[in-house]
């Protein structure tokens, strides 16, 4: 069954910034569908941030949306009003943060902070705080309800984010944004925090979007992959058949980059040479043409279209025309 | 409720390891004390006039001699005590409480209404206190109240201002972030998440802003402009006993000794309650 959940249509979003506007998000299109995990990949600066900010619709003020649609079972966020969006946010909509340092109230206990953030459920506080004891034993606190009582300095970075994980899930949401939940924790805290979080996703039955820049993590949870590239999208598709035949040279450049991926032992490791075009000035054509050893002609002056390659796959570059017109 | 005790009883022992503020302690605690308790201590009535036994000196019968009226020097000191925290404790709180409320109203709300916040506190702030005092007593007559409503409308600018600050320190930090993509209301987010944050730093000027308070009712009945006679105050002592000097000093001695004692022992007791609550020295604890 593939319900659709989540639909990005043609986003545009720019910064209006001192210097012009800064075009954060050109031409976003992707899916979510019901129950799927879906990754997003991308260099910093790539729009990955303004993408969940802009379904969440917590923009900062100089953000415009320029273009497009974000559809959430159907209804147009982007026209929502800021009740209907504040009544969708941590109840059908949730999200987990990148440093869990950061993201708990440090004067509240924990124990206060999930009551509160139970605000809209009409159970008894006795209700509430056994409910979040039990979210607590499910992202494997142990002690849940003595732990209730702490204050977030006394937990770990795994164990603040294992709560923050537990706290996006409370209300059962029908999407759970997890905006690189693991890049903050070292390496052997992030296989716990993704083993729970596919255990978490298999019980509860919510849809995922996963952000990250680590390929390896993605390359085990997800289901699809979507490869951002200076605010566009350039490639998306099944997980295993980006990986294994990426179409995009970005995606492949990404793919050789990722220190998991290099055999053998190297005094300098991979990197993509080049920066990120400047989004308030940007040049006509692909927009990864200056970093591109595959470059022609043809990318200086058209904008690729991110074609449908195979069922799903879907990628933006000349070359695959070539591929197909020789 | 439980947590919360202790953690006062915690804050209560951090002050009183610090001598200092073990000293402050003491001497609040004492001027409290008598304050609350005034009505059994003073061995006389503090307004009763005894015109046979005027302008004496220290005896067993009138601890601090008595004035040019005869009236007990030591049971006006008590009682003018208690006037001063009559007036301290209502305007200090008074003050917080509004100028929180606006301060984090202008801190988190959109620019125009912050701007205008502003303006008004710095409208407040330019009035020199005692001008101000001046032109309200002269518009409703001196009395407790208005020098309550004086000292309150000036230092509220004060409180708005740092609750402004600590609100936008705070409204961009990632936890605020991680409330409102969870749902909640501003009203939540004021109340739930960012007051206790703020609430701490504000206590600590309070307690700081409390001898202040204390010298400035001082100063307006000094003036003439405080509290109405016969009410005991420190300052109406003090003013009396300046024109008495020559004849009998106890009376400066009362009204001045207990201004310093109280001006010192709020100061004191404010600066350790600032190092045991502020959350930057407490995380290296």
């Amino acid at each position: 069954m593939t319900d659709t959940l989540l639909e990005i249509d043609r986003l545009s979003v720019d910064y209006e910034t001192g210097r012009g506007d800064l075009k954060a998000l050109r031409d976003i299109t992707f899916n979510v569908n019901k129950g799927e995990i879906v990754g997003i990949v991308g260099e910093s600066g790539c729009g990955k941030s303004t993408l969940i900010s802009s379904i969440l619709r917590l923009t900062a003020p100089n953000t415009r949306f320029r273009e497009g649609e974000v559809r959430f079972k159907g209804k147009d966020l982007l026209q929502a009003s800021e009740r209907q969006m504040r009544n969708l946010r941590g109840a059908d909509i949730s999200i987990v943060f990148q440093d869990p340092m950061q993201t708990h109230n440090p004067v509240l206990t924990i124990g206060q902070q999930m009551l509160d953030i139970q605000h809209r459920s009409k159970q008894s506080k006795a209700d509430k705080l056994a409910h979040a004891a039990k979210m607590l034993g499910a992202v494997g606190i142990p002690d849940p309800e003595a732990r209730l009582k702490q204050y977030p300095h006394e937990f770990s970075g795994g164990m603040r984010q294992r709560i923050a994980i537990a706290m996006a899930l409370m209300s059962e949401p029908d999407l759970l944004i997890a905006d690189e939940p693991t890049t903050a924790l070292d390496a052997t805290l992030e296989v716990q925090i993704i083993e729970r979080l596919q255990e978490l996703q298999r019980e509860f039955h919510c849809a995922i979007l996963f952000i990250s820049h680590h390929l390896g993590v993605i390359a085990e949870l997800c289901d699809r992959v979507v490869v951002m590239y200076a605010g566009a999208v350039v490639e998306s598709g099944e997980v295993r058949e980006i990986f294994h035949n990426p179409k995009h040279p970005y995606t492949r450049r990404l793919i050789e980059c990722d220190p998991g991926h290099i055999k053998e032992r190297a005094r300098i490791l991979p990197t993509i040479p080049g920066e990120v075009p400047d989004l308030a000035n940007l040049p006509g054509g692909c927009i990864f043409r200056d970093r591109c050893d595959q470059a022609m002609a043809r990318c200086a002056s058209d904008v690729p279209p991110l074609d449908q390659l195979k069922e799903g796959h879907h990628a933006a570059c000349w070359l695959n025309h070539e591929e197909a017109t020789s | 409720m439980e947590k919360s005790r202790s953690e006062l009883g915690q804050i209560i022992i951090g002050v009183a390891r610090d001598p200092l503020g073990l000293m402050g302690l003491i001497i609040v605690g004492v001027i409290v004390f008598c304050a609350i308790f005034a009505y059994w201590i003073v061995p006389y009535d503090p307004i009763a006039m005894d015109i046979k036994s005027r302008l004496q000196g220290p005896s067993t019968a009138h601890l601090l001699g008595t004035d040019q009226l005869g009236r007990d020097t030591f049971s006006r000191v008590i009682a003018g005590g208690q006037v001063a925290l009559k007036v301290a404790l209502p305007a200090v709180f008074g003050a917080m409480a509004i100028g929180l409320t606006l301060g984090m109203i202008a801190g988190y709300g959109p620019k125009w209404l912050d701007n205008l916040l502003m303006l008004f506190f710095d409208t407040i702030r330019s009035f020199p206190t005692v001008m101000f005092a001046l032109a309200v007593v002269a518009l409703i007559g001196p009395s407790l109240q208005t020098v309550v409503f004086v000292v309150m409308a000036t230092s509220i600018p004060t409180y708005g201002r740092v609750a402004r600050t600590q609100t936008l320190t705070l409204r961009n930090s990632e936890f605020i972030l991680a409330e409102r993509s969870m749902g909640a209301s501003m009203a939540r987010i004021l109340g739930v998440h960012m007051l206790p944050n703020i609430i701490g730093v504000l206590a600590v000027l309070a307690a700081m802003d409390i001898p202040t308070v204390i010298a400035l009712e001082a100063g307006l009945s000094f003036l003439g402009l405080g509290v109405k006679p016969p009410t005991p105050s420190w300052g109406a002592l003090l003013k009396d006993g300046y024109s008495l000097i020559r004849q009998t000093p106890w009376l400066v001695v009362g009204g001045g000794l207990p201004i310093i004692l109280a001006t010192l022992g709020f100061t004191f007791l404010g600066e350790s309650l600032r190092d045991v609550v502020d959350p930057k020295l407490r995380k290296q604890r």
